[in-house]
């Protein structure tokens, strides 16, 4: 006979009985609550104040070290007149959009070798996760050299293999600069699909594969109609998370380039700093952060909505 | 019958005022002042180890001194500013005097008494630290931003003096490129070898983004236009494609990785060559930017020292600042400087540190067309948009990489606009 987990809990104090912190504690209500309130307390300290302090701001005319003047929306309508922030609007777009495909499928290709028996697994693993381990300032100053015209391996190899006859500006070209970084945003990133993605493949059981091989399914068969629909919610969580991250990427973006040349790197973040923080416009430059706001809601939004309706 | 409230302000004004007399007699224990990380480490050094300690000393004050990473100086002081709290005194530079005007003590008194013991203040650094008639900040030297040469290649090519102009410099740089020794002047995001030489071009052909007043801007010119021209011609005759994406690491590597010959830069490259290149810096000289149809131009990088509102005690805070630009310590620190930092005052013109090493003479002499950022305009918060944005280094840059001269004038011009609310 099952029993009920409600049989199992501790009778509730009863009226009259004296009041005790273990009684108190014992309740599960308050329990609960006491649990949860350390990781309330951080996110209201640590996300949901900036947040809503950014809001606050951005309705503002704050300039640093200055009382700020109540502006309702003019510093998005600001915003809307300046062909800047649409340039910023769509490098930040297209930034995101290309490293989340490329991150998707090169971390699921990662997640389904390694989800392979061979020699050297485990060590494999663990050197997959490198540049996700390393700290991203550390990283970047090695893609520095890697993306140096002068000093590039790349460029070296290209040259001495005869492909090209001079190097590439990976950092000068407004073009080769934005596709270096979604190269460089794709290799640090890549890990966290292959590794998550990898914890959704081992659940899957292996009965299953059996029972569609017997069945005469093609390797391809038993990836499309076992595999992805069981590592789907997997996917959908991994995705949201690093669309999420993708478009606050800072470190990366700054260091390579700082937005250049002329503006053709510039994303939402780096732009914001500028102008929050370089020029000391606090209300503008939490205008221009905020401004990623409705996409990444409506994103979340309708991919929670999805995976509920799963 | 007066208010509860009335009654609790009344009450805390006079326990104020019984205090007020033994917090004044009270020296602080100790202050600390923040400042950028220099290139030159024997001055922070000088700093941290020498002039606190005698300081410390002579008054029982530990002066603590916070260093910030290169570049992360205005972030700081945002925080600094923002927050109330935190060092007593802190380094500015460019207009932060403006931007954190309501943030900043007036030290005219201090500025005064420096100026008359050493000779006067150079007029053009009063832009920068004075607002509103008051001084918010105490000069301290000028980095400023030279051109740096290989006089071994430069000779190879018939060159044997530093071109006076920018059409010579253009000529030299066409025969240098041909050799396999390009320029590499930085038309990217960096936040000083950019504007280092754009400015000083910029003005040299007449350009100005904004009238004195503010209001009116005048980017979109005949002058401006034959500057980005001649930009254009320079980059696509004389450089490597490279210098658009350049931050202000790039031409340091590349000069020191022998990739150019020629670039602008503050003098904390030679420094950097003379302990790491000695073979490069035995060939690398140092002149002023070259003039154009309308002068000759440099720009003004001011660093400065100011004096917190949030200090406990500002007439101690202001006491240190007193005895720290007096001669005796101003001098030595200065010198140990490596002459990095040109000093605003007339009394330092002919100062010694300028005799160790000849090849940083112009830096000194540079000092005289020296101007601010986005000069002639005010340089309030507008100006801080307007370099913030890199207006004036992205309208350069786009026309090296193939854009019309009229279209990047007209995206300049509009954004000024929109930043100095102008019609």
């Amino acid at each position: 006979m099952a029993v009920r987990p409600a049989t199992l809990a501790r009778p509730a104090p009863v009226a009259g009985r004296p009041f005790t912190v273990r009684g108190l504690l014992e309740r599960e209500g308050i329990f609960s609550w006491l649990m949860l309130s350390p990781g309330v307390l951080f996110l209201l300290a640590f996300v949901a104040y900036p947040f809503f302090y950014g809001m606050f701001l951005s309705l503002q005319d704050r300039r640093v070290a200055s009382p700020g003047v109540f502006v309702g929306l003019a510093n998005f309508v600001t915003l809307a007149h300046d062909a800047v922030f649409w340039q910023v609007t769509r490098n930040t777009f297209f930034y995101v959009a290309v490293t989340t495909v490329l991150k998707l499928v090169g971390g699921l290709g990662m997640a389904l070798v390694m989800n392979q028996h061979f020699r050297g697994k485990n060590l494999a693993r663990a050197f997959l996760l490198l540049p996700f381990i390393v700290p991203t300032a550390l990283s970047t100053v090695a893609w520095m050299w890697i993306l140096d015209p002068t000093f590039s391996v790349v460029n070296w190899l290209l040259v001495n293999g005869g492909v090209v006859k001079s190097g590439y500006s990976f950092l000068g070209n407004a073009s080769l600069a934005m596709w270096s970084l979604v190269v460089v945003n794709t290799w640090r990133g890549m890990p966290f699909y292959g590794i998550t993605l990898l914890a959704g493949l081992q659940t899957i059981s292996p009965d299953l594969y059996e029972a569609a091989a017997i069945d005469g399914a093609t390797t391809t068969q038993r990836f499309l109609y076992v595999t992805l629909p069981v590592i789907k919610p997997v996917l959908i969580i991994v995705t949201m998370f690093s669309v999420i991250f993708t478009f606050g990427d800072f470190q990366l973006i700054y260091a390579l380039t700082h937005g250049g040349p002329a503006n053709a790197t510039h994303v939402f973040s780096t732009w914001s700093f500028d102008i929050g923080m370089s020029a000391g416009q606090l209300g503008m430059g939490a205008a221009v952060a905020l401004a990623i706001l409705p996409a990444l809601a409506v994103l979340i939004v309708g991919l929670t909505l999805y995976l509920r309706r799963e | 019958m007066s208010s509860r409230r009335e009654f609790l302000t009344a009450s805390l004004a006079a326990t104020g005022s019984a205090l007020a007399p033994r917090w004044a007699t009270a020296a602080p224990k100790s202050m600390t002042v923040v400042r950028e990380s220099s290139f030159i480490k024997p001055f922070d050094d000088y700093f941290a180890k020498t002039l606190a300690a005698e300081y410390e000393k002579q008054t029982g004050i530990k002066i603590v001194y916070e260093a910030t990473s290169v570049g992360g100086m205005l972030t700081r002081l945002t925080t600094i500013a923002e927050t109330k709290s935190g060092p007593e005194i802190a380094m500015t530079g460019l207009n932060h005097a403006h931007l954190f005007d309501n943030s900043l003590v007036d030290v005219s008194d201090v500025a005064g008494g420096i100026g008359k013991q050493l000779g006067g203040w150079h007029e053009n650094v009063l832009d920068v630290v004075v607002v509103n008639k008051k001084w918010k900040a105490l000069p301290w030297g000028n980095i400023g931003q030279l051109e740096v040469y290989r006089t071994d290649w430069f000779k190879e090519v018939g060159v044997t003096k530093f071109p006076e102009t920018w059409e010579d410099l253009l000529s030299a740089g066409r025969l240098l490129k041909k050799k396999g020794h390009p320029f590499g002047f930085e038309l990217g995001h960096g936040f000083g070898d950019n504007h280092g030489w754009l400015y000083p071009l910029f003005w040299s052909y007449g350009g100005r983004e904004v009238e004195r007043d503010g209001k009116t801007v005048v980017i979109d010119s005949a002058e401006t236009a034959r500057a980005v021209d001649f930009c254009r011609k320079f980059y696509q005759e004389t450089m490597l494609e490279d210098v658009l994406g350049w931050t202000d690491v790039n031409n340091n590597k590349a000069y020191f990785g022998e990739q150019i010959s020629c670039t602008n830069n503050a003098s904390s490259i030679l420094v950097v060559g003379k302990k790491d290149f000695p073979d490069i810096a035995k060939v690398t000289d140092h002149a002023l930017n070259p003039a154009g149809p309308k002068g000759r131009f440099h720009v003004l990088n001011a660093v400065s020292h100011a004096l917190l509102v949030h200090a406990p005690d500002q007439a101690a805070a202001k006491a240190f600042l007193k005895w720290l630009y007096d001669d005796k310590q101003m001098s030595r620190w200065l010198t140990s400087a490596d002459a990095y930092y040109a000093p605003f005052l007339h009394g330092y013109d002919n100062h010694p540190m300028w005799n160790a090493e000849p090849r940083y003479l112009p830096y000194k002499e540079s000092l005289k067309t020296s101007r601010p950022h986005t000069w002639p305009g005010p340089q309030g918060p507008a100006a801080s948009e307007s370099v913030a944005k890199y207006v004036l280094v992205d309208m350069f840059a786009k026309a090296c990489r193939g854009d019309s001269t009229k279209d990047v004038i007209a995206t300049a011009a509009a954004q000024l606009k929109q930043i100095y609310k102008a019609k």
